[in-house]
């Protein structure tokens, strides 16, 4: 019959076990340097490995953690959200503007807690909102991606802005700081969301019919056309969730700093979005959520660590962004001679 | 007939478009409030774009060829500020061209290691800008200073106020055209030649329209990246400069909110954002359109905290109504599949 | 006989353990139009790339222009005048004509500025070669597909080619282009400039080859007069066996009167008009035409993804609204596209996800989710069902051959359990072997209750799987057959005839034959 030439793949029993244990190059390399910096930095600070540095670790990461999910689900089916950090602002902002003033300030702690429920789920439903517009314009109108949410990253600021008139909105009830500064057996609560939320990400991209289309509309929109997938209702569907989590963020933010302003981390923190997602190697159509995750883990023990191995010298976080620009590098070039110098052929 | 079809093209372009659209905008917002049609409004604006234009110049051919960076606002800032830390820890009292040329030649090195990053380990330019975004701002706030600097050299403190066109406004007295409009002048002209006049210009295209056939054909993908980002390293260095001198003081993280706005300026002169097309004239009336709504959001009297409100609710116009044109196009003609018998 | 303007002799070439090129020789002499002709893997695409220097073969020598080359680089190939037109054909869309037919020229004389007046003149020089007009000033990426081949081999003449090499020109090509087209390559024959091209079409290549070359395994098996051979012998070599289309048995249809599917009146304004048909049960049914003649925009408003402007559709009786391509797979219609990269397969998927992707939503257990296991089994049995050839279903679609691709398409639609399947062009790009078992799974399918609905242009296609075949003719459906009726002869000459008189033309060249 026919030859064919011997396709360069491994062999059909290396991938299967390799997919059993849900690992693959990607996760290895991100694994092993995350292992290669927490012992780096176990070493070069005293306190690193400390429960009470690991436990500040936990408080922080969520939210730049969540944020990547939010970010990274959009790159999946082929976009882009630049929008994540003006919704979270957004989401924060409104429920921050709510509380101190919609509601009164004397009542009782009871009745305070409800309304705090009732800002958060309002925070929720802005994020809700702001991804129906991100999905009208990309699914329906077909604005690509990069430029809608350029445009609506401006528009959502644009509301926090005029809303606040500048200025961070602070004053709110005891109750808000609950979730971002209490533990739940020893875990921070922020970092049980972070991993709930990565949990529950993970099973909708792999378990679900629509996190199934996402990956394949990212991979050949117009296949997924043919293949009766309606493209326009899961683009709809993945900005959406993009809105929802980044407006969870929004929460932690304003409940671990009691205050919601509209500039809070600006474009360079989308950035860092986006390099988490670049890190973890996530592309249109392939990418894994346990990258994203350990990707987070590396920024934040990358943040901690110089923030520690520098103290008394100021702007670590600078030493931080420059060491993490590198890094990023590095592993580029290092996956590119892991993967036998071929790119996508 | 030729001609007729060469008028018609002209006529349907982006960039006629966007000139219809910058003279309809300055038409309105002058109707609304005239203290637009001064020649100190003129001036201004001009002034305010110059910086701008200049970054835009630099990265129209990367968009061209098929590419986005954002890092090229870090290179600025950093060769700038670099330079500045650098001369007035010399002492240095001299004139402005010393900052040009120190800040060039790093500027240039620092584009040059983009494009060797891209080209020898094939990696997308997106990316590879990223990383050179946090690393470059991260470098210069770490290693060089985190603090706007206002010490500025005896020498260049006349740069400020060195104009080549002064007039008289009726509102505000004497104003003048600064003297980098000429730079900027120059610079896009520069661009402008190279895009049009040499092979390696035509190659920018070639790449951005289809790189395997470009390769196919005989460019050299290596050189043509080399240059391109060795201009887009050059032109932000000058940028950072010129800015740090038109507002009198050096900033470490000077332009960090805007690589985007940049972007968004080139792709509203009529660039397309995969790649293969864009123009010198169309970034220019892109990088225009957006100061003159900048400008009009001031003259028209809308609430500074308003403002952003209203640039996205543009922005968002902007975007939507010509994919809405593309949706019914393809609704109405399914062209691509009649195929004339 | 002049000298050859390329002889390689005795050519082997190995890719890992696997054959390509087998002890394979072949000259090609000025003035002459040679067709390669081969199933996928046989071969010729390789022996292409070692004439074109892109490969360099194990063993063997290579002669060009009586020059003996070691080692021959593309460089080189082109220097001798062997110019090779990809499927791109080497064009930028987002330049212009005249830019992209001077493009080599400036870079092969190393010109650093732009002198756009030379560019104009070089342009116009190009064109002028094959008598072609064009505005010099358009962009290629407004030009028909036709057009830009036109130019693509006009820059090859300005390159001064001695030998054009193409693969399958003709694809996606009208009638009146393959024509326009071969009136080209015969004047180039006149001035001794000779054309190697790659066709599958196989009545195409008895019309314009002056030499067929037949690749099997690797091996040359057949290199003589094109004139001589008939389109089974040509099969014959191919594949190495006899495909006898006669000892067919196909299944009776079901009746007209309760047929599947009832289509009345369907318009499309600028593809088709009036369009009235009926499928019935069991039934595979034939449309054909010409590119143009609306049969790509029928199947696709059948299909919902051009919906009509009117027209009634009725399936099993019942009143059926199509007006997107989910409303058709509800009504348990299915599509398998002629350009099965684009628009069928994702191609770094797996083949398991490929399958799957049409009947996700039905994979779900009570709480919504879809659990991996039962994925895998859905998937797995339909490469078992359709004997699709690969170690693991966990592999990117990408590594399997033109014809087990081909089956992933049909298992993916397969497996919504359709009640109707259009077909469009489903063997395209397959090599001869897949293609008989591919025809065989179509008349399978209809005799199992599955009405087929088959666009296509291959004429012998249609004979072997069709129960009757419609002609459609510039958007109307101008004349309907039972296959028992006709013969292929008979089918092609009503296909290509037309009122248009330079169209006849071609008619009187196939009588001469």
């Amino acid at each position: 019959m026919t030859k064919q030439p011997i396709p360069k793949f491994p062999k059909a029993q290396q991938i299967s076990f390799l997919k059993k244990l849900h690992v693959d190059g990607q996760t290895l390399l991100l694994s092993v340097v995350f292992i290669v910096l927490l012992l780096f930095f176990s070493v070069a600070v005293q306190k690193f490995f400390t429960p009470r540095s690991i436990t500040s670790m936990a408080f922080q990461l969520p939210e730049l953690g969540i944020l990547s999910l939010a970010m990274m689900i959009t790159i999946l089916c082929g976009g882009i959200n630049l929008s994540v950090n003006a919704t979270s602002n957004l989401a924060a902002v409104v429920a921050g503007l709510f509380l101190t003033r919609m509601v009164p300030t004397n009542l009782d702690p009871g009745l305070m807690g409800f309304y705090v429920i009732l800002a958060f789920v309002i925070a929720i439903l802005i994020g809700f909102l702001c991804g129906i517009l991100n999905g009208i314009m990309v699914g329906y109108i077909g604005v690509p991606p990069i430029l809608a949410t350029l445009a609506t990253f401006t528009f959502f600021t644009g509301i926090s802005t005029g809303l606040t008139k500048g200025v961070t909105v602070t004053g709110f009830p005891e109750s808000v700081s609950i979730i971002g500064s209490k533990t739940i057996a020893g875990v921070p609560i922020p970092f049980v969301i972070f991993v709930l939320l990565t949990v529950l990400t993970y099973i909708i991209l792999n378990h679900t019919p629509f996190g199934f289309k996402t990956r394949m509309i990212g991979t050949n929109p117009i296949a997924a056309e043919f293949s009766a997938v309606d493209n326009r209702k899961v683009l709809l569907g993945v900005y959406v969730l993009s809105g929802i989590l980044s407006s969870v963020t929004g929460i932690l933010v304003m409940s671990r700093t009691m205050s919601a302003a509209y500039e809070y981390g600006t474009t360079t923190y989308v950035l860092l979005t986006i390099l988490i997602s670049v890190l973890a190697g996530v592309i249109p159509g392939f990418g894994k959520v346990i990258d994203i995750f350990i990707a987070v883990l590396i920024l934040q023990v990358l943040s901690t660590g110089f923030h520690m191995l520098l103290t008394g010298i100021r702007g670590s976080s600078f030493f931080r962004d420059f060491a993490w620009g590198v890094l990023l590098i590095l592993i580029f070039i290092v996956n590119y001679f892991v993967r036998g110098r071929s790119r996508t052929d | 007939m030729l001609d007729k079809i060469r008028y018609k093209r002209l006529f349907r372009s982006n960039e006629f478009v966007i000139f219809l659209i910058l003279l309809g905008l300055s038409l309105t917002i002058g109707i609304i409030n005239p203290a637009f049609f001064t020649v100190s409004t003129l001036f201004d604006t001009l002034r305010s774009s110059i910086v701008f234009l200049i970054l835009a110049y630099g990265l129209l051919p990367i968009v061209i060829a098929g590419g986005i960076d954002i890092s090229f606002v870090a290179i600025a800032a950093t060769t700038s500020y670099a330079t500045h830390m650098f001369l007035l820890n010399q002492g240095y009292e001299g004139g402005v061209f010393l900052y040009y040329l120190i800040a060039g030649v790093a500027g240039i090195f620092a584009g040059l290691l983009n494009a060797f990053l891209v080209t020898r380990f094939k990696l997308p330019i997106f990316d590879v800008s990223l990383a050179m975004f946090t690393m470059w701002y991260g470098f210069n706030l770490f290693f060089v200073g985190a603090t706007a600097n206002f010490s500025l050299p005896k020498g260049t403190v006349g740069f400020y106020n060195i104009f080549i066109l002064t007039a008289q406004d009726p509102n505000v007295g004497e104003t003048g055209l600064h003297v980098s409009v000429l730079l900027a002048l120059g610079l896009g002209l520069f661009v402008w030649w190279f895009l049009k006049y040499t092979t390696l210009g035509r190659g920018v295209y070639a790449i951005g329209g289809n790189r395997e056939v470009a390769i196919r054909s005989g460019f050299s993908i290596q050189s043509i990246f080399f240059v391109i980002f060795g201009m887009m390293g050059l032109f932000s260095a000058i940028a950072g400069v010129t800015q740090a001198f038109l507002s009198r003081y050096f900033n470490p993280v000077i332009f960090i909110t805007q690589p985007l706005d940049v972007l968004a300026a080139i792709i509203l002169g009529g660039a397309a954002i995969t790649g293969g097309s864009g123009s010198i004239v169309g970034t220019t009336l892109g990088v225009l359109v957006i100061q003159v709504i900048n400008r009009a959001l001031i003259l028209t009297g809308i609430p500074v905290e308003w403002q952003r409100f209203v640039v996205g609710v543009i922005l968002i116009l902007f975007t939507s109504i010509p994919a809405l044109r593309k949706l019914r196009a393809k609704r109405m003609g399914h062209s691509n599949l009649v195929q004339s018998e | 006989m002049s000298e050859p303007i390329i002889r390689v002799e005795h050519i082997r070439k190995k890719f890992g353990g696997v054959v390509a090129l087998d002890d394979v020789s072949l000259a090609i002499y000025p003035g002459e139009t040679c067709c390669l002709v081969g199933e996928n893997g046989s071969g010729k695409s390789t022996l292409i790339k070692i004439i074109s220097g892109v490969y360099t073969p194990d063993e063997g020598d290579i002669y060009i222009n009586n020059k003996h080359y070691k080692k021959l680089t593309p460089i080189d190939s082109i220097g001798e005048g062997i110019q090779v037109i990809y499927q791109d054909f080497s064009l930028f869309p987002n330049l212009t004509v005249a830019e992209n037919i001077a493009i080599n020229h400036q870079l092969a004389h190393r010109k650093k500025i732009v002198n756009w007046r030379e560019v104009e003149k070089i342009a116009r020089e190009g064109l002028a070669k094959i008598n072609l007009t064009l505005p010099l000033d358009e962009l290629v990426e407004n030009l028909s597909t036709a057009d830009r081949q036109l130019i693509a081999i006009a820059k090859a003449i300005l390159a001064d080619a001695r030998l054009i090499i193409m693969d399958e020109p003709t694809t996606a090509l009208t009638q009146k282009e393959v024509i326009a087209l071969f009136k080209v390559i015969n004047d180039l024959k006149e001035r001794g400039i000779s054309t190697l091209f790659v066709s599958h079409k196989l009545n195409e290549v008895r019309e314009i080859a002056d030499r067929t070359v037949i690749f099997r395994n690797g091996k040359k098996v057949l290199d003589q007069d094109a004139r001589g051979i008939d389109i089974t012998t040509m099969e014959y070599h191919m594949t190495g066996r006899k495909l006898d289309s006669t000892n067919i048995t196909f299944s009776p249809p079901g009746d007209f009167n309760s047929p599947l599917l009832t289509v009345e009146k369907l318009s499309l304004q600028h593809a088709f008009k009036d369009v009235s048909f009926v499928l019935r049960r069991n039934e595979v049914l034939g449309i054909t035409g010409l590119l143009g003649s609306g049969r790509t925009e029928l199947a696709l408003a059948l299909f919902g993804e051009l919906p009509v402007d009117s027209g009634h559709l009725y399936i099993e009786g019942e009143s059926a609204l199509i007006k997107s391509i989910q409303q058709a797979v509800r009504n348990r219609i299915g599509y398998v596209p002629d350009d099965r990269i684009q628009q069928g397969l994702f191609l770094d998927q797996t083949i398991n996800d490929n399958i799957v992707i049409s009947i996700i939503d039905r994979l779900i257990t009570k709480i919504g989710l879809v659990r991996s296991r039962v994925k895998k089994d859905v998937s797995s049995e339909w490469i078992r069902k359709m004997a699709i050839k690969t170690p693991s279903g966990d592999l990117p679609v990408r590594t399997l051959s033109g014809g087990n691709q081909q089956r992933v398409v049909l298992a993916k639609w397969l497996a919504t359990s359709p009640k109707i399947l259009v077909l469009n062009g489903p063997t395209v790009g397959v090599d001869v072997g897949s293609k008989a078992e591919i025809h065989e799974l179509i008349r399978q399918l209809s005799s199992q209750g599955i009405g087929i609905i088959l666009i296509s242009d291959d004429i012998p296609e249609l004979f072997q799987t069709c129960h009757r075949i419609l002609l459609m003719r510039s958007g109307r459906i101008a004349e309907e057959y039972a296959r028992e009726e006709i013969d292929e002869q008979y089918l092609y000459q009503r296909l290509i005839f037309s009122d248009n008189p330079t169209v006849v033309a071609s008619e009187d060249q196939w009588n001469a034959r």
